[in-house]
């Protein structure tokens, strides 16, 4: 019933952030389209590789919200008492969050890909399924850090502003920085495919990094249980 | 049926900066009867209760309850499928129907009782399909208790059980508290509401600035403390009156009027002894106890 609670509290923030991510990336690629011709293949690639950067934008925000709450936040608003009375420990009941989190995260990136690949389909220009899968995948395997970041973030501060604010302001510092200083380590540019796109036909190319992946997800790893961490030792 | 205690701690401490919250606290609760935890407000009763269950972690000091170690996590947890626990600001859900709050805490729980779940929200008037955060304060109370009232758990903790209810809903509170002590239920409960303590408890402790200053059963406090009212023809001899048990004297002209939590027979021998003119010994509620601890203290 931890699940079931999970899905309570979030629903209508995941619900919300869905409509409006699928919706805008279906009627952005329909109006867009409209002014392509079939011929104009880079152009045509080029508007995927648009629409994926209003994503990415649009995805972060929305799995930073779904980061928000958990027990700290409980603990302000006064029903931390009741979940932890509850028999279950802090591991678990962080584990439970997280797991709906990613789920919710997933959804939020599939179904608008999803929907790009059939407006596209249906209006006469399908895409490659191939590149809908590339670009998908970056943005959930590394977007999830973003995420556990978000969850990390939700677990040191109780103010229901003060949370997204850091989260918020975490996300594009590290953009920046990392900009400026570390490019070749840019999540946001992991996210929006930028590393891996062929700049005369806007296609995403070569093989699906799976290395980068696999450090984004240790990277969201360690920061999930170093929320673990400050959740068992926190008082409430 | 359990013979050890429910409750013990062993110089439990928790202490903010130099604020002491709690300050070794030597409580020793037993099963099976009603015990009140009295105070006032900010004399460290929350706290207690939220260090027997593992929201906050002691500064010092150790406590078991059911026989589980507080400061475990594991332990912990695992006395908590034992313990129902109402929280001082009857915390729930606010975005949870009552029927999902009901549903939600059932399947945490071997000792739910579907049945008395049912009974309770018919009595309780409780609205199954409305949202948390749409009741009424009284409702939201009814609503907490009723998840822990559902259950027939080994010990039951409430803090602050009656807030937020009306006459009718602390007289059913207090009746089901009896029936619930009656059906093998050891009850915890914090309270500064004197008149429902002396109504329920069995056992009383008495803190204030984190100390435990009364531990007693209520019949043996009510049965020992006198206030004894003496009245002399001079200026009454209050260092004649100083003896163990005496807890305060207070002088008012020639007239003493003295609180011994014992020895009243030898302090109304002592005002023979010195010709008062007027003895009178009377019995103490709960109240001037609880007030005159306090203030003492």
């Amino acid at each position: 019933m931890l699940w079931y609670k999970g899905w309570l509290e979030t629903r209508s923030r995941f619900l919300t952030c869905l409509i409006v991510v699928t919706g805008f990336c279906a009627v952005f690629i329909h109006y867009t389209q409209g002014y392509l011709r079939p011929e104009w293949r880079v152009d045509f690639h080029r508007l995927m590789l648009v629409a994926h950067q209003y994503l990415v934008i649009i995805w972060i925000i929305s799995v930073v919200l779904l980061g928000m709450g958990g027990l700290v936040r409980e603990k302000a608003n006064g029903s931390s008492s009741l979940t932890l009375s509850l028999p279950v420990s802090r591991a678990h009941l962080l584990g439970v969050r997280v797991a709906i989190g990613v789920l919710e995260a997933i959804t939020l990136g599939v179904v608008p890909w999803g929907a790009i690949f059939l407006v596209s389909f249906a209006s006469g220009m399908p895409i490659q399924f191939q590149q809908a899968r590339f670009y998908a995948l970056l943005l959930v395997s590394g977007g999830l850090v973003y995420f556990a970041m978000a969850v990390l973030v939700s677990s040191l501060l109780e103010g229901e502003y003060t949370a997204p604010a850091v989260a918020f302001g975490l996300v594009f510092l590290t953009m920046i920085l990392f900009d400026l200083w570390l490019r070749d380590l840019n999540l946001w540019r992991f996210v929006s495919g930028d590393f891996y796109l062929d700049r005369n036909t806007y296609l995403l190319s070569g093989p699906f990094p799976w290395k980068g992946t696999v450090a984004c997800l240790a990277v969201a790893a360690l920061m999930l249980i170093a929320s673990v961490k400050v959740l068992e030792e926190r008082e409430f | 049926m359990r013979n050890t205690p429910v409750i013990l701690t062993h110089d439990l401490t928790k202490s903010y900066g130099t604020v002491m919250a709690v300050h070794g606290l030597n409580l020793s609760v037993e099963p099976n009867r009603i015990t009140a935890f009295l105070g006032q407000n900010g004399a460290g009763k929350s706290t207690t209760i939220k260090m027997l269950l593992g929201m906050i972690r002691p500064t010092c000091g150790e406590g078991t309850v059911l026989g589980k170690r507080i400061a475990n996590a594991e332990e912990n947890r695992e006395m908590r499928r034992k313990v129902a626990y109402v929280a001082e600001n009857k915390p729930l859900y606010s975005y949870m129907t009552v029927e999902q709050t009901v549903r939600f805490a059932s399947s945490f729980y071997s000792d739910w009782r579907a049945d008395v779940a049912t009974k309770l929200l018919s009595e309780y008037r409780l609205p199954n399909k409305r949202k948390v955060k749409s009741l009424s304060k009284g409702m939201r109370t009814k609503l907490a208790l009723l998840l822990a009232f559902a259950r027939r758990p080994e010990l039951l903790i409430l803090d602050e059980p009656s807030e937020g209810l009306d006459p009718v809903g602390i007289e059913h509170l207090l009746q089901t508290l009896v029936a619930q002590s009656a059906d093998g239920v050891s009850i915890f409960f914090s309270s500064h509401q004197i008149a429902e303590v002396e109504r329920v408890a069995d056992h009383v402790c008495i803190l204030d600035n984190g100390r435990l200053l009364v531990n007693a059963s209520l019949d043996r406090l009510l049965q020992s403390y006198r206030r004894i009212d003496l009245a002399f023809r001079f200026p009454p001899p209050e260092q004649e009156f100083r003896i163990a048990g005496v807890e305060r004297i207070r002088i008012s002209g020639n007239a003493l009027s003295i609180l011994a939590s014992m020895n009243a027979e030898a302090v109304v021998e002592r005002a023979h002894d010195l010709n008062a003119v007027s003895v009178e010994v009377a019995p103490v509620g709960l109240r001037d106890i609880f007030l005159e601890t306090v203030k003492e203290n």
